[in-house]
Parts: structure tokens; sequence; C-alpha cells
């Protein structure tokens, strides 16, 4: 089945190079840009997974994703907010995971008959109740959060040891994602993406293809959710408010909504966009043209919202569908091969 | 897209679940069912029921017994809901004719606000302390006018700009008008600062009146009056005029009226901009209602996505029932939960969404595609 | 399409991917090598994740137990990297240029730093130093008033600028989340901004995180006192945000008015984002029912508020309303002439009508430090320096930056061992600041004068305008004993109301025409 496509390759060879990461990366770039980067990658690869096989652009991910981290928060933690219970790590980890499970079950079973960009909205609105649950029944959290939270002591290499499991789940994950593809479950679940009128008259129950997608995609959500309390070591209300929430799909789009390694490459540049791009001097003699500070170093959200806006400009399929096109070209130029083009878009509803 | 209807045709077999058709078309009612006791309890309640001594006590009194606290809470919701539908139905008209889902309805309310309030301070001479029999009418409609047709422009330029070649696409191009709320949310900061801003009434409709020994605000009736204004403005545009009928027609079937040679393109124009002097409007009555500060433009997307998403997508009908429900549900809940409990009142409003969507999907009146 | 089938997906995809992280890894480290590194020669061998490129462990094998090595390099030496944590977003993002100037104006008066520009400090500063020792900006923290980024811009501050001493932040929930933070983080001094939650000081207590401003309740010390005893007030109502600050800030009156011998009748707690107040301003008593009510409303919602009071309720008057910071006519058109007699609590810094030397000097420094400072009490237009600095956001940087200088000109400039006795000085300061005298308590809090002020008719401009009516000394964090570290945080209704003694209680100085009677 594995096939030596360029596509592979080159997927093998980042990894390699990942693993390689904390060899000559600084402490600095492992934790905070790498660790971060694979967490909010394998977050938005369930966003991804969902849209590109399930044809469900889901807002609720980040929901899930916190919803894993308040529950790590009240059952781990000792004293401050929260229900206090003070139980081992891990079995905070497995109650996570089966909060965001059930909970992603319950969200598909309630969304599972809408699509486009009905779903989207729809799933925006549990994210937005979401926010407001947890900030104001204060029994889980309140708007003052849960705070220090600690791993558990296995974690405390920090950072390599977080960053291999980021590492090792993001790759389960990618593959997770692709080889469900393949099954008979992912097979129809694309069907339905496609046709769910034709799936559904040859027999295919199309509510549960979609319910059971979300349901494991809110898995996944919540795995993510768990390394990230980790790292972050506290989670609030305003962790999972509508900003977040955008940032994940921003994340997803950046990168290409149709490729589930753009999950991790949007990841990768949202993240380094908002810690490095803040340093480039051509931004400071632009400000010296212009009056006032319209584009100083505090206003980097400006030109953040102008990277997203060209890159959506550019290109529907983000930063992967340039870079495929990009391939397409140099390929054309070289060997003259079919010219198939890459006909992927952002319809949702697919028409 | 699916039709809901045709989706579970087959059995399901879950070891010893066995559903037919029949059986599942029966399930499917007992959402219903529950919605239909819930609003009939939630009625029962607060008629009859609430904060008598043999019940729990709740702020405002059962309506039999206190039919002034009612009537004040009614008045509340239905007031509230003419400012939500004024800035609904600019979102729903765009997106009901272009399915764009204009993410930037937020930062373009904000913007008309903050475009009033100075012109309202620049008018009356001052920037603190503007009282209201300071303020003329004149001094009130001008700087709504002009901060509407100000969003108003700009929308259109952003839809000339971003989104007129995108057309269909619709996450790319609400991903699009993302990432122009961010752009304008952040310079509004810069330009504007961090400190919540009012626009003030008019003098002329600050004034109070009396209903069954309650004391009730003018400028609310105003505020309602307005929305009333507005919502048959749209209804004789949309049902009365050529354009309306065009654009109705479009929002049926696009194709067809781009065969009859009717130029689209500037339908769509005028449609993005009668959608952002919606926007507008109601960001300089919010102004005067509530203030405008960082972070209200996310609140008041927020608002039209709950109201277009309960009254369904599109749909002006659906704006008003959705206004009108949100608007309830805003104002009674705080009023008729259990005292102890008012604070949970915010999520009760966004419960009752997920009810409605329980039974309807698309929205009061969405269409399923 | 359909991704599976998509055989052909870029390579150059991954190789991009693979070398862009490769580079920026290397670049990773830029940051911090300009004049550290090479110093410290490596002695211990035990810390392998220090350095990096001294640094080749197994990849997939990572070492057994090691001690936690966050240290940047080169802690010892006596240079020092400043980081400044300001909030450029949300709903305090207008404040950024005013509290970065707090902090920058306390090295310029403090250690003959200049500013880099004339009408911002956003800049930076440069020409800093105490008893001989270099102070260098490494960078200014961008937050948004959420403790998720807080905790990302400190990070970034301390692990890639190498910061060893942060001023900031600005917000309660921030300052919860670097205090925690700190604690992780033995080896950098946090002196924290203007965040006034009571847990980053009473609950986290880290031992390298220091307050030298009051907390939320803090500020709210002697109003309640006074509403009893001068306003006559016996029982009140409280109408208040419904998160920490509010709670915190609500507690602080509580606290006070019950000790008096008050009562509270009822508390409502609207949740943020509300953007209707009439529902639950009908929860409120009628004036009839109740001697007063005290606001505790923040952003848009201070004016819808008490809008919505007037449209369902009645008159604002003087006699029957009060509140802590945010009553104020600046923040809210609906406070009409009729609210003069109202009081007001405290914050940060005094209101404008007292002078004294040490406050004339101060503003008058701001003024000569910068020509205009676009701060957000003019609506981030340019305008005077001595505007910004005057408010107790700008304040609270600056006392905080004032005592960092001088206690390091205590310890000659010395930072070794962990900055201890740095840390030391710290603790011990008596901070002679320009608005009153700053103590710390033995969690660091600061123990402050605050103020309590009067709405009253300014008859030359006919606008109402705060007038000080009482400074009280020496307000501490637990209120006579209703907090300590037992004790949960302020929530909704917890703070206990009973009668007790206050140490303040009694010691307030009266202000006649700004003038304190000392």
């Amino acid at each position: 089945m594995i096939s030596l496509s360029a596509r592979n390759v080159a997927v093998a060879l980042t990894c390699v190079a990942l693993i390689l990461l904390p060899a000559f990366g600084s402490d600095f770039f492992v934790d905070f840009v790498a660790t971060r980067t694979l967490m909010l990658g394998l977050a938005a690869s369930t966003m991804v997974f969902l849209s590109a096989y399930g044809g469900m652009v889901s807002l609720a991910q980040w929901l899930i994703f916190g919803v894993a981290g308040f529950a790590v928060g009240n059952v781990v933690a000792e004293s401050g907010r929260g229900l206090n219970l003070g139980w081992g790590p891990w079995t905070g980890v497995f109650i996570a995971l089966v909060a965001a499970t059930l909970l992603a079950l319950l969200l598909g079973i309630l969304s599972a008959r809408s699509t486009g960009i009905y779903f989207l909205m729809l799933t925006l609105t549990y994210a937005v109740v979401g926010f407001f649950f947890f900030g104001q029944v204060t029994t889980f959290s309140g708007f003052g959060g849960i705070t220090g939270i600690d791993p558990p002591g296995f974690f405390d290499d920090r950072p390599k040891r977080l960053y291999y499991a980021a590492l090792v789940l993001s790759m389960l994950a990618y593959v997770g994602f692709r080889a469900i593809a393949r099954t008979p479950f992912g097979l129809a679940l694309q069907g339905v993406r496609d046709d769910p009128v034709r799936m559904s008259s040859l027999g295919f129950n199309v509510q549960l293809h979609r319910t059971l997608a979300f349901t494991l995609a809110g898995f996944v959500a919540g795995l993510a959710g768990v390394l990230n309390i980790w790292w972050n070591g506290q989670i609030d209300p305003t962790s999972i408010s509508i900003g977040p929430t955008l940032d994940l799909l921003i994340i997803a789009v950046i990168g290409g909504i149709s490729h589930l390694e753009g999950a991790w490459l949007g990841a990768f540049v949202f993240i380094g966009a908002n810690i490095y791009l803040r340093d480039i001097p051509f931004l400071g003699s632009i400000e010296g043209l212009l009056e006032e500070r319209l584009l100083a170093e505090e206003r980097f959200n400006t030109v953040i919202g102008l990277l997203l806006l060209l890159i959506m400009l550019a290109s529907p399929d983000g930063l992967a569908g340039i870079i495929a096109r990009i391939e397409h070209g140099i390929r054309l130029a070289f060997r003259r091969s079919n010219p198939e083009g890459d006909g992927s878009s952002l319809r949702t509803n697919g028409q | 897209m699916s039709g809901e209807a045709s989706t579970d045709v087959a059995d399901i077999k879950f070891g010893m679940l066995h559903l037919t058709p029949r059986s599942l078309r029966a399930l499917r009612v007992i959402p219903t069912i529950m919605v239909g006791l819930i609003v009939a309890f939630a009625v029962l309640w607060i008629l009859f029921l609430a904060d008598r001594s043999w019940t729990v006590k709740t702020s405002a009194g059962a309506a039999i017994e206190e039919p002034g606290e009612f009537l004040v809470t009614l008045l509340d919701g239905l007031t509230f809901a003419g400012l939500l539908f004024v800035v609904a139905s600019g979102f729903t008209l765009i997106f009901g004719l272009m399915r764009t889902v204009n993410m930037a309805h937020g930062a373009m309310f904000l913007l008309a606000a903050y475009v009033g309030i100075q012109l309202q301070q620049t008018m009356v001479g001052k920037s603190r302390n503007i009282e209201s029999a300071e303020v003329s009418m004149f001094a009130w409609v001008v700087p709504l006018l002009v901060g509407a047709t100000v969003v108003a422009v700009l929308g259109v330029v952003m839809q000339q700009l971003f989104l007129r070649w995108n057309q269909g696409q619709d996450l790319r191009q609400a991903i699009i008008t993302i990432a122009v709320s961010v752009v304008l949310a952040d310079q509004m900061l810069l330009q504007f600062g961090g400190l919540a801003k009012k626009m003030v009434w008019p003098g002329s409709v600050v004034h109070f009146f009396e209903i069954l020994g309650q004391r009730y605000a003018f400028s609310r009736i105003f505020m309602l009056g307005i929305a009333i204004v507005v919502g048959i403005a749209l209804w004789l545009w949309l049902n009365k005029t050529r354009m309306g009928m065009v654009i109705r027609a479009g929002v049926d079937d696009e194709e067809m009226v781009r065969a009859l040679g009717i130029n689209v393109a500037v339908v769509f124009g005028i449609t993005f901009f009668v959608g952002s002097f919606l926007a507008g409007m109601g960001g300089a009555m919010g102004a005067s209602f509530a203030g405008a500060a960082p972070g209200t433009d996310g609140q008041w997307l927020l608002n039209s996505l709950i109201v277009v998403i309960i009254g369904g997508l599109g749909s002006i009908k659906g704006a008003v029932a959705g206004s009108v429900l949100f608007g309830m549900v805003t104002a009674f809940s705080p009023a008729y939960l259990p005292s102890a409990y008012t604070f949970y009142s915010i999520i009760f409003t966004l419960g009752t969404l997920a009810i409605v969507l329980a039974v309807r999907p698309n929205g009061l009146f969405g269409r399923a595609e | 399409m359909k991704p599976n089938k998509n055989r052909r997906l870029p390579s150059l995809l991954g190789v991009l991917f693979a070398i862009v992280l490769i580079a920026a890894a290397c670049g990773g480290d830029d940051g911090d090598d300009g004049d550290a590194s090479p110093t410290t020669a490596p002695a211990e061998s035990t810390a392998p994740a220090d350095d990096p490129p001294a640094d080749d462990p197994p990849a997939d094998d990572p070492p057994a137990d090691d001690p936690p090595a966050d240290d940047p390099p080169a802690d010892d030496d006596n240079t020092i990297r400043l980081g400044i944590m300001g909030e450029c977003e949300g709903a305090f993002g207008g404040f950024h240029e005013d509290v970065v100037a707090g902090a920058t104006l306390a090295l310029i008066n403090g250690a003959g730093a200049t500013s880099t520009s004339a009408d911002t400090a956003l800049d930076g500063f440069s020409g800093a130093s105490v008893a001989g020792v270099p102070i260098e900006l490494v960078g200014i923290g961008c937050g948004d008033d959420t403790a998720d980024r807080a905790i990302q811009e400190v990070r970034t501050l301390v692990e890639q600028d190498g910061a060893n001493v942060v001023i900031g932040p600005l917000s309660g929930d921030e300052g919860i989340a670097i205090a925690n933070y700190a604690l992780d983080n033995p080896e950098v001094t946090f002196i924290n901004g203007i965040s006034g939650a009571q847990d980053s000081t009473l609950a986290v207590r880290a031992p390298n995180f220091f307050r030298f401003n009051g907390d939320g309740a803090q500020w709210n010390a002697g109003i309640g006192d006074i509403l009893y005893n001068e306003g006559g007030w016996r029982t009140a109502a409280v109408i208040a945000d419904d998160y920490g600050f509010g709670w915190t800030s609500a507690g602080g009156f509580v606290a006070d008015f019950c000790a008096a011998g008050g009562q509270i009748v009822s508390q409502v707690f609207p949740p943020l984002g509300t953007t209707d107040y009439s529902s639950f301003v009908q929860q409120l008593p009628n004036p009839d029912e109740v001697d007063g009510y005290f606001w505790v409303i923040g952003g848009t919602g201070t004016n819808a508020s008490l809008e919505a009071f007037l449209n369902a309720k009645g008159d604002l008057t003087g006699d029957q309303h009060a509140g802590n910071l945010f009553f104020s006519p600046a923040l809210a058109d609906a406070l009409g002439t009729d609210i003069a007699g109202a009081y007001v609590g405290g914050f940060a810094s005094l209101p404008g009508d007292i002078t004294t030397p040490e406050i004339e000097a101060y503003l008058a420094s701001a003024d000569a430090a910068w020509d205009t400072l676009s701060g957000g009490l003019t609506g981030n237009e340019p305008g005077p320096p001595s505007t910004a600095l005057g408010f107790g956001f700008a304040y609270g940087y600056y006392t905080a930056g004032l005592a960092f200088v001088q206690a390091l000109e205590q310890v000659g400039g010395d930072m070794s061992n962990n900055q201890a006795a740095l840390r030391e000085a710290l603790s011990n300061l008596e901070l002679q600041a320009p608005y009153g005298p700053i103590t710390l308590d033995e969690n660091r809090q600061a123990i402050v004068d605050t103020f309590v002020a009067q709405l009253v008719l300014d008859e030359a401009s006919g606008e109402i305008v705060q007038q000080t009516v009482a400074i009280i000394p020496g307000v501490d964090q637990t209120f006579g004993g209703t907090y300590s570290t037992e004790t949960d945080p302020p929530e909704r209704d917890n703070t206990a109301c009973e009668p007790r003694d206050l140490p303040w209680q009694g010691n307030s100085i009266p202000v006649i025409d700004g003038v304190p009677q000392r």
C-alpha cells in the first residue's frame, strides 16, 4: 500500500528532521515553536480530516480540545478553582479523553444533519456556548480558569519528552487519518462528502458516518488538548473563546484545508509569524513612511491579518495548494507530464 | 446539499438494535415533543408559577401576580430584538443572495459606531460628558447615516476587491472576511483607543413613562420604532421593487437571473451596500444603546450569527423570528430564572439555540438545500 | 478532489517544511547570544540541555531524569536584560503606550536612561545603568488580556530574548498566570505591572514575584467605612462583573462596608458580554428598599448598566450611588450632574486634585522625558505625557520600575547567586513613591496608601470631576483577616459579611482642597 510517491518521501524526510530536531535546535525553539506547532497541528489536523474526507468544516474542534484541558485541570489540580479532585495525572488523561470523545459524539449527533457553511456556523455556536459555560459555571472553572497544572513526572525532562510525545501523536494521527481514508468506512465517508443523496440511496447511513467521523476527530482533538494543558500549565475560558477558535481555522486554512500535512504547515507558519515577524526590520521602515504606527511591532495582528488575506487571495488551498502548484509547474517544465490540474477548491457545499 | 428527508432510508443495525426507517422517523419526533414540553413549562412558569411563596424566588414575579414586571420584561425583549434585527438583517441579506458569510459584519458595526461617535462629538462640540439635552435629533441622525454610509462603501469595496471573483467558494470568502475583520479591529484599536465610547441619544427621545407602575425609557421604544421602519422598508424594497424581485430571484436561482440578461454583479454590489449599511446603522444604534469598545465587534458578529442561525440563513422573515426569540430569551431568562442562578442566563440563552436546531437544523425559516 | 488519490502531492512541501524548520531552529538562538553565551564555561556537566551547541543526546532516547534545566545561559554575569510585559490588544490595548512609558520613566529618572523617541515610549530606551551595570531592554511583550497569551509573551521574553527581569503584566488573569510561571522559573525576577488579582500574591506566593501595587480589593478599602459613617448607608446592593476582578473589587467593598457594620442585601453579577443590562438591573432592589448601590461594572458595561438603571429604577443620585474606579463620568455619560456627592473607590495613583511636591516633580519628569505620548486617556492621540503618567496604569509600572532601580542601587548592581541580593532588597524596600510610600508584606504584596474620592460639580466648567476626600494609609491584602492564604479567592459572594476591626479604620487622612491633613 505504501508507495514511494514524492509526497511520502517528503513526509518521511520531514519526520526524520523532526526526530533529530532536539539535537540541534535550541530549547526555546523545540519547546516554544516545534512542540506548539505539533500540538496545534494535531488539533488542526482533525479539522482538516473532517473537511477533506467528510466535507465538514468544524469550528468545534478547539472546544473539544479545550474541554479535554479543562477535564485534566479539574481532575488533577488540588487547589484553586474547579473541582480540585487531586487525582493522578494519568487518570486525568483518561477522563479527559472520555469527556472529549463523548462531547464529540453528542455534538456530532446534534449537527450531523447540517452541512456546508451551516455546519461551520453551528459548530461556531457550540464553541461560544462552551466559552460561556466554562466562564459562568464556577464549579468547573469560572473566568479565572484553572492554573498551575503540571504534567506527569515523566515529562519533567522538558522540553524533549513533551516534544516527542507531540511528535509521536502527530505522526500517529497523520498515518492513522490517511489509513482510515482507505478503509471501507473512509471511502464511504468520502462518498458521503461528495454525494450524500446517492450514498444514502445506496444504503449508507449518512448521518452515522458523519457522526462517527466527528467522534473520531474529537478523540484526537482531545489528545491535542491534553498535550496543550501540560505544555501551557493553565486553561481558562478565554483559551477557548472565539479568537483562538478562529485561529485554529486560520491555521488549517493557511496550511491548506484539503491536505493533511497542511495542518502542521499552517501551525508552523502561524506560530512562526507570531514570533518572528515582529522582528523584521522592513516593517519598521514602512512605519517610517506611514504616519503613526500602523504597522509597528505592537500591530502585528494587522500583519497576520494581511498575511492571511494574501494567502487566501492567492490560493484557496493555502500554502499546501501553492506548493502543489509550484511543484506542478516545475514538473511541467521538466518533463511534459499529463497536465492534470489540482482541481481542489474550498467549496464546502459541493454543488 | 443533502435533502434531509432522503438521508435515512436504510435500516440501521447495531447488534441488538434494529431501527427501520419507520422507527427512525418516530424517533425524530422525540426532540419535538421534548421541546414542546420545555416551552410549555417555561410559559407556565412565567405566567403562573414564578416567585410564588410555594415556588422558587425569582427577581420578577409571575405574570398574573406582577403584570408590570412581566410587561417590562416583555418590552425589554422586544426592544432589544429590534436592535438585533437591524444588525442581523444585513447579515442575512448578504448571505441570502451571495452565500457569503460576512465575518467582518461585527467589525463594520464597530467602525460605524466609532465614526458616528466621532462625528457626533464634533457636531456637539465636546468630547466628554455630552448630555442628551445638548443633542438634537439632527446630531444623532446625521452621524448614524454617515457612519452607516462609510461602512457601506467599505463593504462594497471589500466585495469588489476580494469577493467578487471567488463567488461560490463560501469558506474561502468567510476566511477572507475574517482576515479583513482582524485588520480592521487592530487598526480601530490604534485609531480609537481601548476605552468604551458612547453615542448619545437625542434629548427628544430621552424621557420616561409609566407602565403598570414600572418606569420605562422611551429611547428603547424609539429603537424598536427604527427597527420596525427598517423592517418595513426592507420588505417593500424586496417585494415591491424590480430590484428587490431580482434579488429574491437571485436567491432562488442565480443562473436563471444571469441568463435573463440581468447584471448580477451590480445586484451583488448593491446588496452588499445595503447589508453593510444595515450593520452600520445597527452600530450607531448599538453605540447609543450599549456603547462601543474593542470586543464589541465580536459580540455583535456573534449576536448576528445566533439570530440568523435560529431564524434560518438568508431569510428576512427568519431574521425577525430569530431576533424576537433571542431577545425574549435574553430578557426573560435573568428575570425568571431562580435568583441564585441568574448568572447562568447567558448559557440558557445559547441553549435555546441548541434546542431550536435540534428540531429544525436549518433554523425556523431556513430551507433545506 | 479526493486527497487520498492525490499521489502527486508536493515533495517540495515536506522538504521546504524541513528546511524552514532547520533554518529557524538554527536562527532560534540568535536572540540571546549577543552578550551572554561565551562568558560561562560549561563547568557544570549535569545540565546538558542548557547550551544548544554543546548538546548531543541521542534523540529518540531522552536522558533519564535530569533536573529541569531552563536557565538561560549565563545569568550570573552582571548584565541586566529587562523585559516589559505590556498590553497591545484586548480591552486594555489602548494603554500599551502608558504602561511601557511608566516602566521607562522609572529608568529615565532612576537609571539615567534616554528614550529613543520623543513622542513614544514603544521604541525603547538606551543608556540605562545602575551602579555601573547596564540595563538593556530586550523586548516589550504584547498581551491581549488573556492568560494564555501572557504566558506565551513572557516565555518569549525570558526564553527567547533572555530577559532576567520582567516588569508586568497589566491585568488580573495575566498576573496569576505569570505568578505561576514565576514559580517554575526561579532564575527570573518578576515585578508586577498593575495587575490586581488577589491570587497572584496571596495564593500563588512565588518567591520571585513582587507586587508594588494594591489588588482589586485593596483599592476599595475605606470606602465602605465612609459610606457607612459619612453617607449613612446601613444597607447596600452590589452589582459587579461576573469574573475575577469584579468579584475581588466587590469583595473589597463588602469586607470594608460590613466591617463598619453595614449589611449587603443583594448582589447581582451580570455575565461578561452582556449587552442589555435591563433584566439584571431589574433584580436590584428599588431605591426605597435600600440605602445605596455599589457599582463594579467595567468596559462598555459601565455606561450600559447605569443607563439601564436610569431607564428602569430612577435617577442616579450622589447620595445613593457609589462605585469602584470604573464609576467615573469619564467612562459613563449616564452620570449626569445629579451624581455629585457620590463616593468612588481608589486606584494606584491619586486623582489630579492632590498636588504635593513629589507628585509635581514626578509629572514634570514625565513631561521632560517626552514631548507627547499617545496614551489611553487621550484616546491614543498625542497628548501631554503627564496625563498618561498620572493615571494608575502607567503609575503601577512606574513604581515597579522604581522599586527595581532602587533595590538594584542598594545592592550595587549585584545580580549574582540567582539574584538573591536583589530579591532580598526588593522584599525589604521602603519605596518612597510619588503618590505615597509602599512596602511589601511577607507574600511580597504591597501595603499601600489608597484613597476615596468624591464626584463633585466643578463650578467653572460645569462638569463632574473627582475630588479626593480621604487617604487610607497602610492598606494590606488581608482586610484584617477576611482574606488569608487559607481562604478561597473572592468569588461571587463568598466574602464574609461581618463586623470586624480593620487596621485602617479611624486612621484615614482627610483631604481638604487637595491638601492631605496628615
